[in-house]
């Protein structure tokens, strides 16, 4: 059972190494396993409570493989339960979101209130039901569900520390997107689906990834080149990466697998919060709205990211199978802002991340490619040495100003670029994968 | 019941073959990587829009308060494109997939001596020499041409895609 787990993660701290397999990518085994132990045991993101902006409205989302409905009932709370009907399983909403006095299933009929109650088994009277049919018909509860500050999440396991737990100390960072509206923020309407077909963690180590942007996105800066000339697209606003690969930078590991990245910031008038940054300022304090004005990139484990660099973005990512993976980008903006800032947020956005952009093409593309590369077995990696050297434990001048208290940290010149934002990661994957396993043994 | 269009009037059919044969041509050079000349068929004040869908019937309508696949006000962000495309330095355009549309279905919505508003029936096919893979992408798109010094030329287009999960790189000359 051990050479399940073992040999995919080598994590030595005394020796300076950490690597991870290729064979994480690629064998149908682990991915299964994935699918048990990492999301049905962990807290995954859902949406945003702004998702459903009033009573009865319902959105349907997904946990790995497992499709979700989070729903408001007529007061207005939040409810998460499978998005089955209890009678054949048929999915009982049908649309990524809707508003509805109750919900009736499409195939058989039955009804449900927003509250996941089962209002109505059609017919029930005439059915001639045997006493084993009972009287639970609800829809199935979520073990867990919770919000923090507008985000959702769900959790197929009660098993789990609370969220807030698990959200630790990357909360600060969090909230520095979080909070940049004083209303609260929420996605531009519309959204960008793609699928590659390559693995779920190709998207989660690029997230926090910037040794990649030199190279990958090099066609990227020569257009950035030609712009600081005058032409193209001047209505993208977009950032000069000359200077901000002069910056300063660095990165944060948190517990439960999540981590941050940062770098100063040297064209703030280019963020479109930046008109607004008096009242950002009064708000949350002169350290805070820096901190939003900086690049910063969260990858909070397992499948949601916010990059707050090119221009603001969450995205999760869905593993479909060991090598496919569905990934959604949404606009994040804050609530009620100005239409002139919105219109320069949606060309900064849609300059770079979409894959009809002009950055994310590149990187997705070459997910696939190094799909291929795994499945020629290459066996040990080394895209998780970056910056290792740098690796302090507990905080460090950064982390105090903001008031966090990470694991470790790096800081340096942005050229480390710090791929070990990954190690806190698959220490949690390994632990996850390698949890469950004992309580498979002791049940066994 | 909307009012059916006066397919009759001379000056419309003569609408309707200049579109038609304008639309077919632009496609032509997309597909052949005639990025100079699909260039110059498009005005320099050519608004080009590919919108996002919001909900499973509801198309984003608005460029300002919604989010785009790509919006550009005017031709010059296309010029990044076609720069990019050339520079042989973005993994998703080496090798550059190869394109073949059909436009179809041209109707002329309105039109008057220097102005043509047209909806055309969009399907490209494309592949992938490196991936070894196909996608297609369809929808409807609506030109609006403007007859200028050079002739008719294109001062807005706007591609409705009707399957929006998309594949790992969608650009101009699949569009």
């Amino acid at each position: 059972m051990a050479d399940f787990l073992d040999p995919w993660v080598d994590d030595r701290p005394a020796d300076g190494v950490f690597r991870v397999h290729s064979r994480i990518y690629t064998d149908p085994g682990l991915f299964e396993r994935e699918q048990r132990c990492v999301f049905g045991r962990t807290w995954v993101f859902l949406g945003l409570e702004s998702q459903l902006p009033g009573p009865r409205r319902w959105l349907s989302t997904r946990i790995g493989s497992v499709r979700v409905l989070v729903t408001r009932d007529g007061e207005g709370r939040l409810h998460a339960h499978l998005n089955a009907c209890r009678h054949k399983g048929a999915m009982l909403a049908r649309r990524e979101t809707g508003e509805a006095r109750q919900l009736v299933c499409p195939y058989h009929g039955w009804v449900y209130d927003l509250a996941g109650k089962c209002t109505s088994v059609k017919d029930e009277r005439t059915g001639n039901y045997a006493a084993g049919f009972g009287d639970d018909h609800d829809l199935v509860a979520l073990p867990r569900f919770a919000t923090y500050k507008g985000l959702m999440f769900g959790s197929l396991s009660a098993e789990v520390p609370p969220l807030e737990t698990v959200l630790g100390d990357i909360r600060p960072l969090l909230d520095l997107a979080l909070e940049q509206g004083p209303d609260g923020m929420e996605f531009v309407p519309g959204r960008i689906v793609f699928r590659y077909r390559a693995n779920w963690k190709l998207q989660l180590e690029n997230g926090t990834d910037f040794y990649h942007l030199t190279s990958t996105h090099a066609a990227f800066m020569d257009v950035m080149n030609q712009r600081r000339q005058g032409a193209g697209n001047q209505e993208a606003r977009q950032f000069d990466w000359h200077k901000r690969l002069q910056q300063r930078a660095g990165t944060f590991h948190f517990e439960h697998g999540h981590a941050a990245v940062w770098m100063d910031q040297a064209e703030a008038e280019k963020r479109p919060i930046y008109p607004a940054i008096d009242e950002i300022r009064r708000r949350v304090g002169d350290v805070r709205a820096d901190w939003m004005l900086k690049v910063r990139g969260i990858s909070l484990f397992p499948n949601l990211q916010i990059a707050d660099g090119a221009s603001l973005t969450l995205r999760t990512f869905h593993p479909l199978a060991v090598d496919l993976t569905e990934v959604r980008y949404y606009c994040l903006a804050p609530v009620g802002e100005a239409e002139a800032l919105r219109a320069w947020r949606l060309r900064q956005f849609e300059d770079f991340f979409n894959v009809s952009g002009l950055a994310t093409p590149d990187d997705v593309v070459i997910y696939e490619d190094c799909q291929q590369g795994f499945a020629t077995s290459p066996g040990w990696l080394q895209g998780t040495a970056r910056g290792h050297g740098l690796l302090r434990e507990g905080g460090n001048e950064a982390a105090e100003e903001l008031g966090v208290r990470p694991l470790a940290t790096v800081i340096g010149d942005f050229r480390v670029q710090n791929e070990t934002t990954l190690h806190p990661a698959y220490r949690e994957w390994r632990r996850l994968m390698g949890a469950a396993e004992e309580r498979e043994a002791d049940h066994a | 019941m909307r009012e059916l269009p006066d397919f009759g009037a001379a000056s419309r059919r003569e609408a309707l073959a200049i579109a038609t044969e304008l639309i077919a041509y632009e496609a032509a050079l997309l597909d052949e990587r005639r990025w100079d000349e699909w260039l110059a068929l498009l005005l320099p004040d050519c608004e080009y829009w590919v919108p996002t869908w919001i909900a499973e019937d509801e198309l984003a309508s608005d460029p300002r308060r919604h989010l785009s696949h790509i919006y550009y006000a005017t031709r010059a962000p296309l010029e990044d494109r076609i720069a990019r495309i050339r520079s042989g330095r973005a993994a998703a355009v080496v090798p550059l997939r190869r394109s073949a549309h059909v436009m179809s279905n041209t109707l002329i919505e309105s039109c008057g001596p220097d102005r043509i508003d047209t909806r055309s029936a969009m399907l490209c096919h494309n592949y992938d020499p490196h991936g070894e893979t196909v996608d297609v992408l369809f929808g409807w798109t609506r030109h609006t041409l403007r007859l200028g010094e050079p002739g008719w030329r294109i001062a807005r287009k706007k591609t409705v895609l009707l399957n929006d999960t998309m594949p790992s790189s969608v650009d101009i000359y699949s569009l």
